[in-house]
């Protein structure tokens, strides 16, 4: 990690995106208390941390961690026991990740998808106003991921902190109000969503005569920026304001007729591609 | 403390190896007494050998008083079973990653390694105890009445039984990987060190003895034979075996906690 400074305000849902490697994990784990920083702080509540802040954390940190010789029951009895609760949340929290059924069986038996379930029912004891989750939806299967993605939701909404480490972009996307950009242990944006991760709308316009249609598109306003590209002239416009009609209008005005007109969100991927090129190039 | 202590009760009353090893321990530390109580009595009642036995050794060692040191230094060589369960017992948290999740859950690391110490301790106390009630089993077999001379012996046993737990403690946090840890504290604690030991003895003036373990197993001799014993090697001068073994316990400790409460987890 390298002079990452980030502050997450409470009751939002805050996502740390990165590639693998990029950092999410040491950060978690410094401010958990499992990896030491050679150098730096960080406060939990605006006060020094220490261990009793944790046990008003609800963290999930890269994998499940139990006893793999423990049923499912009896692991969470020692995380209760750890965060200095009582057993009576463990049946509720159990049913909220559906593993009620199996809860006496041992963890070595479950699936990778009931580990990572096993280890957000860890989390909920307590009912903890911040959650960590590192990689939540890791091995599961797609309706265990909706799932997961429902109670992430859900906690947000009773007004819960919550920090989500993912290198899924629809993920931090789908669920995020904040967003943290780390690569190579740097921080390279973070903010709201809407602004990190502004997206672009791409008009792309074709025609017999390329060189023409882009002189004359240059001429209609609105967008952001053009390019050919290949045999075709992209127009790149800020989210929703995008119009066809116009474009198609205004060629046809100017004796240009079109052979291609289609509409295109930019990925995701390509504005992190983008984010995580440009900061390269710095 | 207890409440740490429940907790580390509740990861161990259901793990069947623990169980299985503590047993073991068990009729083992009896069973080998009694091996050698057997041998014991068969020279002791054999005819022939009965005046030179009574002779040469003296009492029987499984008598009152030496009974004590006898049964201590006997079931001082089953020290690396507490040992093996301690590493198992800690080096699964690291294979588990537990050891990373009671943090995050929200115990310091402080309160991690010292239940860890605690239990080092419980175990030694409880070796202790299991000797004392053996020691006492075989006592009265023979009719020499019974008597707490020696029994200091039995407190060696458990300085001895502690630095055995602390090592394999030191090792299990250094190392982490479980066969890994057993392969070398095995070696160091059952082959190296006395060769090692040997070694120094003969070229290094007998310093030898002042091994971590060795300086432990030091403090009770075979109360048999003493004679013959001192003429290969001298007394230990017990004054400054005592302050070693009791540096290497302090050092451990120091060691153990400084290694956890600052490395990554």
């Amino acid at each position: 990690m390298n002079k990452v400074s980030l502050e997450v305000p409470e009751g939002c849902v805050f996502g740390i995106l990165g590639p693998n490697g990029s950092g999410k994990t040491t950060m978690l784990g410094i401010v958990t208390d499992v990896l030491k920083a050679t150098s730096g702080s960080f406060r939990w509540f605006d006060e020094e941390p220490q261990a009793a802040h944790r046990r008003k954390i609800g963290t999930l940190l890269e994998t499940p961690n139990f006893y793999h010789y423990l049923s499912g029951e009896r692991n969470l009895r020692i995380a209760a026991e750890i965060k200095g609760h009582g057993r009576d949340q463990i049946p509720d929290v159990l049913k909220r990740v559906n593993l009620w059924d199996r809860r006496h069986s041992k963890f070595s038996t479950y699936s990778l998808g009931m580990k990572q379930r096993l280890a957000l029912a860890s989390c909920l004891l307590g009912d903890p106003s911040v959650l960590v989750f590192d990689e939540p939806t890791n091995g599961l299967d797609p309706v265990g991921i909706a799932e997961t993605r429902d109670l992430i939701k859900r906690l947000a909404k009773e007004g819960k902190t919550i920090i989500l480490a993912s290198h899924l972009l629809d993920e931090v996307e789908k669920v995020c109000s904040h967003v943290a950009i780390l690569q190579k242990g740097k921080l390279i944006a973070a903010g709201h969503v809407d602004q990190v991760l502004a997206n672009e709308d791409i008009a792309e316009v074709g025609a017999e005569n390329l060189a023409k249609l882009e002189s004359v598109l240059r001429s209609t306003n609105g967008w952001s920026s053009i390019k050919t590209e290949g045999n075709v002239v992209q127009l790149f416009y800020p989210v929703g304001t995008a119009r066809l009609e116009s474009i198609n209008e205004h060629c046809f005005k100017n004796g240009v007729i079109l052979n291609h007109l289609q509409l295109k969100k930019k990925s995701l991927e390509v504005k992190f591609f983008e984010l995580t090129q440009s900061a390269n190039t710095k | 403390m207890l409440k740490l202590l429940r907790i580390e009760w509740m990861k161990l009353k259901h793990y069947r190896t623990f169980w299985i090893l503590s047993a073991l321990y068990l009729i083992s530390i009896v069973g080998l007494n009694f091996i050698v109580f057997y041998v014991q009595q068969r020279i002791f009642e054999e005819k022939q050998s009965k005046g030179l036995a009574e002779l040469v050794i003296g009492n029987r060692p499984y008598s009152f008083p030496t009974v004590w040191q006898m049964t201590s230094y006997v079931s001082g060589f089953l020290l690396f079973l507490p040992g093996l369960l301690m590493i198992i017992f800690i080096t699964n948290e690291y294979s588990f990653k537990t050891h990373r999740q009671n943090i995050i859950d929200g115990w310091s690391r402080k309160e991690f390694i010292s239940v860890k110490l605690v239990l080092a301790l419980i175990i030694a106390f409880a070796s202790t105890l299991i000797v004392i009630i053996t020691a006492m089993i075989f006592g009265f077999q023979l009719e020499n009445s019974f008597s707490l001379d020696k029994f200091e012996h039995v407190g060696y046993f458990f300085i001895q039984a502690l630095s055995y737990g602390l090592v394999s403690v030191i090792i299990a946090v250094v190392v982490r990987r479980g066969g890994l840890a057993i392969g070398i504290y095995f070696m160091y604690a059952v082959v190296l060190e006395n060769v090692l030991s040997k070694v120094m003895n003969h070229w290094l003036n007998d310093t030898g003895r002042f091994l971590p373990l060795q300086s432990t197993d030091e403090l009770i001799p075979l109360p048999v034979f003493e004679r013959m014993q001192r003429q290969i090697i001298g007394a230990p001068n017990y004054p400054v075996l005592f302050v070693v073994v009791t540096l290497y316990l302090v050092a451990y400790l120091v060691f153990i906690q400084r290694k956890f409460l600052r490395s990554d987890l």
